[in-house]
């Protein structure tokens, strides 16, 4: 999965990251040991949420900031706790 | 029937969605599971759909569709360690609290600029529908990063992936790309400042060409001067 390698190299580098990725990929989280992840119960293609849905995507920038901040090694794999939702854009 | 065989098996059938006659790249992960295991998941879903006639709730649709993905995804219990798998990872310690930090932002989600396409392949103006044909080209393929100013308007913003369904991300760029709403975060004093350019490109690539480019890339990636980075797959 190529944000393992991308991510690998720019920790190595010096930079921490965190990755927000879909449950679908927790598994690869895993294995390729990425510094922080955060799992997010949103189907492939929405790891921020659904399209409109302004409010998740903040809650989930808040989360994989928390775990910037919290982490202490590598391999941190956080589940944000809510499932996903459908937001009509015109909400 | 269509183009289909009269007798086409059910086995066929599940595959044809995973870049074949009926591609479907939400499920695409038809083609990893069974005949039985699909076979179960779409009569559950059409009992569902049954209650949404008279309820008008989608959701428990959408929450199966959903666990049926993760679980297409996810390996079998007893499958031995995928290539690309590692026992240790590097870990650098955050210096200072995130409303402090620069934050940068890399996407694997195939966003770029309008009027600057990377251009797979050297040709101007691949549609998505060319991705998805071509996603086996793309997989030998060098990956190309695309730089994205962080000030750029949504509205310029382009999305070409073979690897997913982009229709949310055309609707929406901050579903695979959250660039309002880092800005937004920035704005309010959650972040110091925003890098001045983040980057994309489309994670279906070949791995070992991207290794190849990774030197380049974080090069340039630390001259943003960034405190953190965010990562999104697709």
């Amino acid at each position: 999965m190529s944000v393992g390698h991308v991510g690998r190299a720019i920790e190595e580098s010096g930079i921490p990251t965190a990755t927000v990725m879909v449950r679908a990929f927790e598994h690869r989280a895993r294995e390729l040991k990425m510094p922080r992840a955060l799992i997010v119960k949103h189907p492939m293609g929405r790891p921020l949420g659904a399209a409109g849905d302004t409010t998740r995507q903040h809650e989930v920038l808040r989360a994989v900031f928390e775990l910037l901040e919290s982490a202490t090694g590598n391999g941190t794999v956080v589940e944000f706790p809510e499932s996903y939702r459908p937001r009509p854009l015109n909400a | 029937m269509g183009d289909h065989e009269q007798n086409e098996s059910f086995e066929a059938f599940r595959k044809s969605l995973s870049y074949g006659s009926r591609n479907d790249l939400n499920f695409k992960f038809f083609k990893g599971m069974s005949d039985e295991q699909v076979a179960s998941f779409l009569q559950d879903l059409l009992h569902k759909l049954g209650d949404a006639y008279d309820t008008g709730d989608v959701l428990p649709l959408i929450e199966a569709a959903y666990e049926a993905q993760a679980e297409g995804y996810s390996p079998e219990p007893d499958a031995p360690p995928p290539r690309n798998s590692f026992e240790e990872g590097p870990f650098t310690p955050l210096e200072k609290a995130i409303a402090n930090s620069t934050v940068g932002m890399l996407t694997t989600s195939g966003h770029f600029v309008a009027g600057d396409d990377p251009m797979p392949f050297g040709e101007a103006s691949l549609t998505q529908e060319d991705a998805v044909n071509r996603i086996n080209e793309f997989l030998r393929e060098i990956p190309l990063l695309s730089e994205i100013p962080s000030d750029t308007p949504t509205s310029d913003l382009r999305v070409r992936h073979g690897g997913y369904d982009i229709r949310s991300a055309v609707r929406d760029p901050n579903v695979t790309f959250p660039i309002d709403r880092l800005r937004e975060v920035q704005a309010r004093g959650g972040v110091r400042r925003l890098a001045s350019t983040f980057f994309s490109f489309p994670g279906a690539t070949s791995q070992g060409r991207l290794r190849s480019e990774l030197p380049g890339w974080v090069e340039r990636i630390h001259e943003e001067e960034i405190d953190v980075m965010l990562l999104v797959p697709v």
